[in-house]
C-alpha cells in the first residue's frame, strides 16, 4: 500500500478508443463551427418559447452537477478529514477541472454574444440568478485551477527531469514553477474551503434559475425549494461519480481500482441520496395538491422514471453490501445515480419547461446533441491526457513508470520549509483576498436590492402630465396633400397630430343624412354652449328642456337654418384622447372611427356602407423620388419598366383592362351578351367615326404608346403616368413640348380629375365635343357647374370604383363593362329622406326616374357640345363660317356642324341594356341609324327614365354591302378628300372588307348624361315636368286641403317648357294625371284627376 | 468511524438547514410595491372592446422600429386564422379570438387583442438579466442595452407573458427582441409610442398609469355590461403598465393567467438573503474552515501519540 501514489500513466495516448473520441470530438466541434459562422439558428432547433437546449440543460447544468465530485471528494477529505480516499482526490478535481472548462466552452456556443462573456465581471446585476452562477462558476474555475495546480507542477516537475526538448524548455520556468509550488501548497486548504462554499453557492443556483418561471415550469418540479434539491442531489451525485470513474479509469488505464476503497466510500452514498430524496419526497408531500399527473403524459413518465431509476433505485442498489462489494454492480448503482441527477436536470430544464402558446415541443437538433457529445469526448480525452502525464491517478508504482534519478533539487522541493508564521500570513491574506469578495460581492447585492426596489436613473422621465400643448395652427401634415387640406373632408389638426398614412376622408353630411334618417343627434350627440366649451350639454336631454323628443325626423324641419350655421365641429370637444380635464372624453380620431364604424357595421347592405379601411381612407402614395432612385432622364419604355419593377402585378392587371384592351365582355349590349370582343377596336361613332384606322387617335386616347400590332402585347408599351401624373405637365398629344418624364415620374400620384380628364374631357377630338357633361370644366368646377366635384371635390374613382384598374362605369361607345357606378350606391334606394313632406314622393320617382333626370337639369354647361355634324360636306373651302357658341359651324375636316350649351337631355327609357353598332352589321341607309340606343320601356320594371344627348350625324357608308364605313382621315381623307381611299384604308385597318361605293347614310348616337350635377335646390321642380294643377296635395290628401305648397306648382326653369315628351315615353298624357307606375306600385289603380 | 458519519451529518444537514429557511422566506423579500410610484409611470390602456383588428398598431410599430416589411401586407387579415405571437420581426401582433358578444350585446363576435411587452411595474426579465442589459426605465418602459448583452436568453426564459423574442438567424450581433414602449422617441418628448398613434379607434390609450387605471375604473363603472369588472395588468405579476380591458374572461382572448406575486421576488429574496452581508457564505466558510483545522489537529496528534512518524506531510495520511 505504501508504493500507491499519484503517478502519470504514461499509456499509449492514442487508442482505439481515442480515436472514436476524437472522431465524434471533431463532428461535435464541426456543428460548433457551424453555429459560429452560420448563427444559433442554424445549428440548434430553439426558438421563442424554448431558448434553452440541451447546451445549457445537458452541457451547463449537467457539467456543473457532474463535476461536483470535485467539492464533494474535497470536502469529505480535507475537511471531514477522512483522510483514506486521498488518491480519489486529484482525479475527482480533474474531472471537475475539466468539467468546468468544458462548461465555459460549451456556453461560449450557446451565447448569442460569446464575445461579451466578460460582461458580467463589470456589469454587475446582483438581483439576477445568472449573475451568481456567472461570478461564482469563473471563481470555483480559479480555485479548482489552484486546486489542480499541485499535480500540474509536479507533472512539469518530472517532466523537467527527462533530458529532451519539454524538458530543457521547462527547466527555464524551474523558478517560477518551485516558488508557485511552495506557496499553492501553504494556501491550498484555504482554497480547498473556499472552493466547496462556491460549489454550494451556485449548484443550487442553477436550481433558483428556475425558480422565477413560476408559469412555465410543471409543479412537478417547480419549488421554491429548488435551490435547495439542486444542491442536495449535487451531493448526492458527487461520490458516485468518483466511483463510477475510477472504475472506467482503471479500466481504461489497465489497473485495478481499490475495491475496498471504493466500496467503503460507496457507504455514504445511501446517506448522500437520503438526505436528498428526504427534501425531494417532502416537498412533494408539501405540494402534493398542486401536483397533476394526468395534464402532461411525458412529463408524468419522466418524473416517474426520475424518482425511481435515479433515487430509490441506486438508494437500494447503494444499501446492499453485496452490490459495495461489486465492482459491475457499483458501475450500474453509480450510473443510476448520475443518470437520475442528469434527467433531473433536463426534466426541470426542459420536459418540465412548458412555455405558453408554444405550438411545438423542443428536441434537440442533431447539432446540438453533437456538440454536447463532442465536448463530453474531449473531456475524456483531455482527461486521459493529464492522467497520462501528470500524477493524478493513484496506482502501483512500476519501476519503469518512477522517475528518474534527477540532479536537480527539484525533486525535493517540498523538504524546502517555511517558516509556521510566515505561512499563516500567506494564508491569512489569502482569506483576506477570498474575504474582499465576499465583501464586493454582498455589496453587489446591496446595490442590485436599491436597483430592484427603484428603477434605474440616468433616463429622462417623461411628465405626461405636462405634455407640452401642441399649437395645432402650425402643425402640417407632412404627407398628406396640400391640395386637399380645406376640402370638405375630415381632416382636423387633432388628427393630424398622430401619425397616419392615409389621405383624409371625405365625407358628406348629404349621404350620411339619408342613412341616418336625417337624425343629426346620432353624430352631433352633445352641444357645446360656448366657444370654450368642451363638453357640452347632451342634445338629448337640451331637448327634452324643450319637451321635443328626437325622433329619426328631419332635425331640419325645424332647424331649417342649419346650412347657414356653423355646424359645431368634432374637433371642439374632441381633440387628444386622455385628456386631463375630462379623461373619460375620447379624442378625434376615435370620436369618428367609433362612430362612423358603429354605424357602418350595423347598415344593411343595402346602405352600401363600406366596413373594409381603404373604402373611405385612400392609402398615401409615397413620394416616388427615392423609390425610383434614377438619374438621369427617361424615356417611355424606361419608365414603364421602372413602374413595373415593384409594381410587378400591375403590368399583367393593365392589359385585361377595357383601357388597354380597347374589347372585353359587353353583357348588357343585346345580341353579343357572350361576346367578348365588342370594343372601339369595332364599333362606330359619330364624331371620329373609328379610331383604330387613326395613329393619332390612338395615340392620344390608348394608355398605351401603341404603334404596331405586336404593342397589344408588350407590358412596357404601357403609359402609366398618363394616368399617374400629379404635376399636370404631362401630354401625349403631338406636337407639344417634350415631357419631363423623371419628374413627371418621380412624383407619380393617385389620378385626379385632370388624368382621367386628359381623355375623357376630349372625346370627339376637343373639349367637351363628345360628352358635354364630362369638359375640362371639371377640372376645376364650382359647385353649381357639378356639385359633387365643385363642392366635395370628389375624384372620378370615387363613383367610378376601380379595382385592380378596373375601373366601373358604363359607357356608351366604348361599351366594355367592368363594374357599376351609380348614384345609390353613396345615396342609396330612398335619397329624399331629409327633403321635408314631399320625401316620400320623391323617393318613389326613384323607381322610375333616374337621379340625373331631376338632378341634371342642363348639359355641357360651360363648354358647347357638338350636336350635330355631317360628314359628306366635308371637304369644301368655306369662308365666312358662323360662329355656335364660340365654334364654327363649318369644319373642312368633319363638315357642318351645329353646337349646342346648356343643352337640355333628351329622355328616353334604359334597363340598362342597349344597342351598340359593330362594324361589320347591317344598315338600312333609308332610315336614321341609331348607333347605340338605350333599351326599355314604361313595362319594363327595371327601366327608368335618364337623360341622354342625342347626337346626329351624316356619315359614309359602303353602298354595296350596306354597312357603315371606317374611315381613315390622317393622311387619307384630310389629304385629298378621297372618301373611297379613305374608307378603303380604314375598312382594311379594321378588318372588313370594302365595294368599293359609298354613300352617306343618317345616323344618331346616344351618350348618357352623369356629370355636372346641379345642387339639390337647382334640380328639376315638380312643375318643370308635370302639370302645375296636378301637383297639389289635396288631390288625393283629402285632409290637406288647403296644405299646398306655391313652390311646388312654380317651375324651376320655366324657359325649357315642354322638357318631357310624356307621350314619346310611353304615356297617354302626364302620368301625373293619367296615372303611372307609381299607381301600379301603390295599386291604387288610376290616380285622381 | 461512527463519530466521523454522524458529525459529516450533522455538519452536512446542519449547512443545508442553515440555507432552507432563507431560501423559502419569501417574506425576507424586501417590500417593494410599485403601484404606487407606478402611477406616473408611461402606460397604455387597451380597451380590447373597441379594437377592430386593423392592424395599424403592426404597421406603425414596424415602421418605427424598422423592422422588415412582411411578406403578408398588414391589410391582410388572414392572418388571424392563428394566433400569433410577437417575434423578432414584429414586437406587436393583434389576434382574433371569435366568442360571444358582452351581454349586453355592444360589443362584436370576435374579439381583437393585442399583445406586446407589458413593461412589468417589476419585470421578471430585468431581475433575470446577468449584466443589466434589460432596464425599467423611469418612465416605466422595459428598454434593451444590447451592446452590454451576453445572448444567454434567460430573460426570454423569465419572462411570464412570453414575450421577448431573439434573432437566432443573427449570425454576430443577435439581440432580444421586444417592445421597448417607443422609448426611443417618447423621451421627454410627451409623444404617444407608434402604435397608440395610429390607432385609428383609440382601443389604445397612451398616459399615466394612475390617469389610465382611473379610466379604466370609469368605463368599466360606466358599461357593466359591457366590460368585465378586472382590469388586466393592474395586479398580474405585481402590475404592468399596458393595461387590457376586455368583455370576455381574458384567458379566452388569449392574456395569460399570471399570479399576481412578483415573479423576480422569488428569486430575488433566495439570492438576498443569502448574499447579503455575506453572512451565508462567510459562515459556512467558517465552520467548515473550524471542522478542517480540527480534524487536522486532531489527525496529527493521533498520529503523534501513535508514534507513525512515517509520513510527515499533512495532507498525505492514510488509515
Amino acid at each position: 500500500m505504501s508504493d500507491i501514489r499519484p503517478q502519470a500513466m504514461r499509456k499509449r495516448f492514442f487508442t482505439p478508443g481515442t480515436m472514436v473520441l476524437i472522431v465524434i470530438a471533431a463532428i461535435g466541434l464541426a456543428f460548433g463551427l457551424a453555429r459560429l459562422l452560420n448563427g444559433i439558428g442554424a445549428v440548434t432547433n430553439l426558438d421563442d418559447f424554448y431558448p434553452w437546449g440541451i447546451w445549457i440543460a445537458v452541457d451547463v447544468a449537467c457539467g456543473v452537477a457532474l463535476a461536483a465530485g470535485g467539492f464533494t471528494t474535497a470536502a469529505l477529505v480535507e475537511i471531514f478529514g477522512r483522510h483514506q480516499f486521498k488518491s480519489l482526490l486529484r482525479p475527482a478535481i480533474l474531472t471537475a477541472w475539466l468539467g468546468y472548462f468544458m462548461v465555459a466552452i460549451g456556453l461560449m456556443f450557446d451565447l448569442g454574444r460569446y464575445w461579451n462573456i466578460w460582461r458580467p465581471l463589470f456589469n454587475w446585476q446582483g438581483n439576477s440568478v445568472l449573475f451568481e452562477v456567472g461570478m461564482c462558476v469563473m471563481a470555483y474555475l480559479m480555485v479548482l485551477t489552484i486546486e489542480m495546480s499541485p499535480s500540474l507542477l509536479e507533472g512539469m516537475r518530472e517532466a523537467m527531469a527527462k533530458e529532451n526538448f519539454i524538458g530543457r524548455a521547462l527547466r527555464r520556468l524551474e523558478k517560477p514553477v518551485l516558488f508557485v509550488y511552495k506557496w499553492v501548497k501553504i494556501v491550498l486548504p484555504v482554497f480547498i474551503v473556499a472552493g466547496v462554499v462556491l460549489s454550494c453557492m451556485h449548484q443550487s443556483s442553477l436550481g433558483t434559475l428556475m425558480v422565477i418561471a413560476p408559469t412555465k415550469v410543471s409543479p412537478l418540479w417547480y419549488t421554491p425549494l429548488l435551490p435547495v434539491l439542486f444542491l442536495l442531489s449535487a451531493m448526492m451525485v458527487g461520490l458516485p461519480m468518483v466511483i463510477f470513474e475510477s472504475i472506467i479509469a482503471g479500466k481504461s488505464f489497465g489497473h485495478e481500482p481499490d475495491r475496498a476503497l471504493i466500496g467503503s466510500l460507496a457507504k455514504f452514498v445511501p446517506w448522500t441520496i437520503g438526505v436528498y430524496a428526504a427534501f425531494k419526497f417532502g416537498d412533494l408531500i408539501v405540494r402534493w395538491k398542486q401536483l397533476n399527473f394526468t395534464e402532461r403524459p411525458d412529463a408524468t413518465i419522466a418524473w416517474v422514471v426520475e424518482i425511481i431509476g435515479g433515487i430509490i433505485l441506486p438508494f437500494i442498489l447503494f444499501s446492499t453490501k453485496a452490490v459495495r462489494r461489486s465492482k459491475g454492480w457499483l458501475l450500474v448503482s453509480s450510473l443510476l445515480v448520475v443518470f437520475g441527477m442528469m434527467l433531473n436536470r433536463i426534466n426541470v430544464y426542459l420536459v418540465g419547461y412548458y412555455p405558453p402558446f408554444s405550438l411545438k415541443r423542443y428536441f434537440p437538433a442533431i447539432g446540438e446533441i453533437a456538440l454536447t457529445a463532442g465536448l463530453a469526448c474531449v473531456l475524456m480525452l483531455l482527461y486521459r491526457f493529464f492522467a497520462n502525464y501528470f500524477p493524478i491517478v493513484s496506482a502501483e508504482s512500476h519501476p519503469g513508470a518512477a522517475p528518474a534519478e534527477v540532479p536537480h533539487r527539484i525533486l525535493r522541493p517540498e523538504h524546502e520549509t517555511v517558516r509556521p508564521v510566515l505561512a499563516w500570513v500567506f494564508r491569512g491574506s489569502a482569506v483576506a483576498f477570498l474575504l474582499g469578495f465576499v465583501v464586493l460581492y454582498s455589496l453587489v447585492h446591496a446595490q442590485a436590492i436599491q436597483v430592484s426596489s427603484k428603477a434605474t436613473s440616468g433616463i429622462p422621465v417623461v411628465n405626461i402630465a405636462k405634455k407640452p400643448t401642441i399649437d395645432t395652427s402650425t402643425l402640417k401634415h407632412a404627407q398628406r396633400p396640400e391640395a386637399y387640406r380645406n376640402l370638405y373632408v375630415l381632416n382636423s389638426s387633432a388628427l393630424n397630430e398622430r401619425i397616419d398614412y392615409y389621405e383624409p376622408v371625405r365625407f358628406t353630411h348629404r349621404t350620411h343624412d339619408v342613412n341616418t334618417d336625417g337624425n343629426c343627434a346620432i353624430c352631433h350627440h352633445r352641444f357645446a354652449m360656448g366657444p370654450d366649451d368642451r363638453i357640452g350639454e347632451d342634445v338629448k336631454t337640451l331637448h327634452a328642456s324643450i319637451e321635443v323628443r328626437i325622433t329619426g325626423a328631419a332635425c331640419t324641419s325645424c332647424h331649417e337654418d342649419l346650412n347657414e350655421k356653423k355646424y359645431q365641429k368634432c374637433s371642439q370637444c374632441h381633440s387628444g384622447p386622455n385628456e386631463s380635464d375630462f379623461p373619460a372624453r375620447i379624442g378625434l380620431k376615435g370620436a369618428y372611427h367609433r362612430q362612423c364604424i358603429g354605424c357602418h357595421q350595423v347598415q344593411p347592405a343595402t346602405a352600401n356602407a363600406p366596413t373594409d379601411c381603404a373604402s373611405c381612407h385612400h392609402p398615401l402614395v409615397p413620394d416616388h423620388k427615392p423609390l425610383l432612385n434614377v438619374q438621369a432622364n427617361l424615356e417611355l419604355p424606361a419608365v414603364t419598366g421602372r413602374c413595373l419593377a415593384c409594381h410587378e402585378q400591375t403590368g399583367a392587371d393593365i392589359m385585361k383592362t377595357a383601357h388597354w384592351t380597347w374589347q372585353g365582355r359587353t353583357p348588357e349590349i343585346l345580341g353579343k351578351e357572350h361576346s367578348a370582343t365588342v370594343g372601339l377596336r369595332n364599333t362606330l361613332d359619330n364624331y371620329d367615326i373609328s379610331l383604330m384606322p387613326n395613329p393619332g387617335l390612338t395615340d392620344l386616347f390608348h394608355v398605351g404608346d401603341i404603334t404596331q400590332s405586336a404593342d397589344w402585347k408588350d407590358p412596357t408599351k404601357i403609359d402609366c403616368l398618363v394616368c399617374h401624373d400629379t404635376t399636370s405637365t404631362y401630354r401625349r398629344e403631338p406636337g407639344k413640348p417634350a415631357v419631363d418624364w423623371k419628374a413627371v415620374a418621380e412624383k407619380a400620384g393617385r389620378p385626379s380629375r385632370v388624368n382621367c380628364g386628359s381623355c375623357h374631357f376630349y372625346g370627339g377630338g376637343g373639349a367637351g365635343i363628345k360628352s358635354g357633361d364630362l369638359s375640362p370644366a371639371l377640372v376645376n368646377p364650382g359647385p353649381d357647374l357639378d356639385y359633387h366635384m365643385g363642392k366635395v371635390d370628389m375624384r372620378c374613382q370615387d363613383c367610378h370604383l376601380t379595382k385592380k384598374h378596373q375601373i366601373a362605369g358604363l359607357s356608351f361607345n366604348a361599351p366594355v363593362v367592368e363594374g357599376r357606378a351609380g348614384c345609390e350606391l353613396c345615396h342609396g334606394e330612398q335619397p329624399h329622406g331629409i327633403t321635408g313632406v314631399i320625401s316620400r314622393h320623391l323617393d318613389n320617382h326613384v323607381k322610375t326616374v333616374a337621379c340625373e333626370t331631376c338632378h341634371i337639369p342642363y348639359f355641357a354647361k360651360q363648354y358647347p357640345t357638338q350636336l350635330s355634324v355631317d360628314f359628306s360636306t366635308a371637304g369644301q373651302d368655306r369662308t365666312g363660317i358662323p360662329q355656335l357658341f364660340g365654334k364654327p359651324a363649318y369644319d373642312k375636316r368633319y363638315g357642318e356642324q351645329t353646337w349646342g350649351q346648356n343643352v337640355v337631355p333628351v329622355y328616353r327609357w334604359f334597363d340598362g341594356s342597349r344597342q351598340n353598332y359593330q362594324i361589320g352589321d347591317k344598315i338600312n341607309p333609308r332610315t336614321t341609324v341609331v348607333l347605340n340606343e338605350p333599351l326599355g320601356d314604361k313595362h319594363n320594371s327595371r327601366a327608368r327614365i335618364y337623360p341622354f344627348k342625342v347626337h346626329r350625324a351624316v356619315q359614309p357608308y359602303d353602298s354595296e354591302q350596306n354597312i357603315l364605313a371606317a374611315v381613315k382621315f390622317e393622311d387619307a381623307l384630310w389629304k385629298d378628300y378621297d372618301w373611297d381611299k379613305a374608307i378603303g384604308e380604314g375598312m382594311k385597318a379594321m378588318g372588313a372588307s370594302y365595294s368599293g361605293k359609298h354613300g352617306f347614310a343618317k345616323t344618331e348616337m346616344y351618350t348618357p348624361v352623369h356629370h355636372e350635377v346641379a345642387p339639390a335646390k337647382q334640380s328639376l321642380g315638380c312643375a318643370d315636368c308635370h302639370a302645375p294643377q296636378s301637383v297639389s296635395c289635396a288631390r288625393c290628401h283629402t285632409n290637406a286641403a288647403g296644405m299646398n305648397q306655391p313652390e311646388h306648382t312654380r317651375k324651376v326653369y320655366p324657359a325649357s317648357a315642354g322638357r318631357f315628351d310624356f307621350k314619346a315615353l310611353g304615356y297617354e298624357g302626364d302620368p301625373a294625371v293619367t296615372g303611372g307606375r307609381f299607381y301600379m306600385y301603390l295599386k291604387r289603380g288610376l290616380p285622381p284627376r | 468511524m461512527g463519530l466521523d458519519r454522524r458529525r459529516f451529518l450533522k455538519w452536512g444537514l446542519g449547512a443545508a438547514a442553515a440555507a432552507a429557511p432563507k431560501l423559502v422566506a419569501q417574506e425576507a423579500a424586501p417590500k417593494l410595491d410599485r403601484q404606487a410610484e407606478a402611477g406616473e409611470h408611461a402606460g397604455c390602456l387597451v380597451d380590447t372592446t373597441l379594437c377592430i383588428g386593423c392592424r395599424k398598431c403592426e404597421e406603425a410599430c414596424n415602421r418605427r422600429n424598422q423592422l422588415p416589411r412582411p411578406a403578408v401586407p398588414f391589410t391582410d387579415t388572414t392572418v388571424f386564422r392563428q394566433e400569433r405571437r410577437p417575434n423578432d420581426k414584429a414586437f406587436t401582433v393583434v389576434n382574433e379570438y371569435v366568442g360571444a358578444p358582452s351581454p349586453d350585446q355592444s360589443t362584436a363576435k370576435q374579439t381583437y387583442v393585442k399583445i406586446q411587452c407589458l413593461h412589468c411595474l417589476t419585470p421578471s426579465c430585468v431581475s433575470a438579466c446577468i449584466v443589466g442589459a434589460m432596464v425599467k426605465a423611469d418612465d416605466g418602459s422595459v428598454v434593451y442595452n444590447p451592446s452590454i448583452c451576453i445572448g444567454c436568453r434567460y430573460c426570454m426564459v423569465a419572462c411570464p407573458f412570453q414575450i421577448p423574442a431573439y434573432e437566432y438567424d443573427a449570425v454576430l450581433k443577435p439581440r432580444v427582441r421586444k417592445c421597448e414602449f417607443c422609448a426611443d422617441y417618447t423621451k421627454g418628448t410627451g409623444a404617444d409610442p407608434a402604435c397608440a398613434a395610429s390607432c385609428p379607434t383609440e382601443a389604445l390609450v397612451f398616459g399615466t398609469r394612475a390617469s389610465l387605471l382611473a379610466l379604466a375604473k370609469d368605463r368599466i363603472g360606466k358599461r357593466p355590461d359591457r366590460y368585465l369588472d378586472h382590469i388586466y395588468g393592474e395586479n398580474e405579476v405585481g402590475g404592468t403598465s399596458w393595461l387590457y380591458l376586455t368583455g370576455r374572461p381574458t384567458k379566452e382572448v388569449g392574456l395569460l393567467e399570471v399570479p399576481t406575486y412578483i415573479p423576480a421576488h422569488k428569486t430575488e429574496s433566495i439570492q438576498h438573503g443569502i448574499f447579503r452581508y455575506g453572512l451565508i457564505p462567510l459562515s459556512v466558510y467558517g465552520a467548515l474552515g473550524g471542522l478542517m483545522w480540527f480534524n487536522l489537529r486532531r489527525a496529527q496528534k493521533g498520529k503523534t501519540s501513535e508514534g507513525q512518524g512515517g509520513e510527515t506531510t499533512k495532507g498525505e495520511s492514510h488509515e
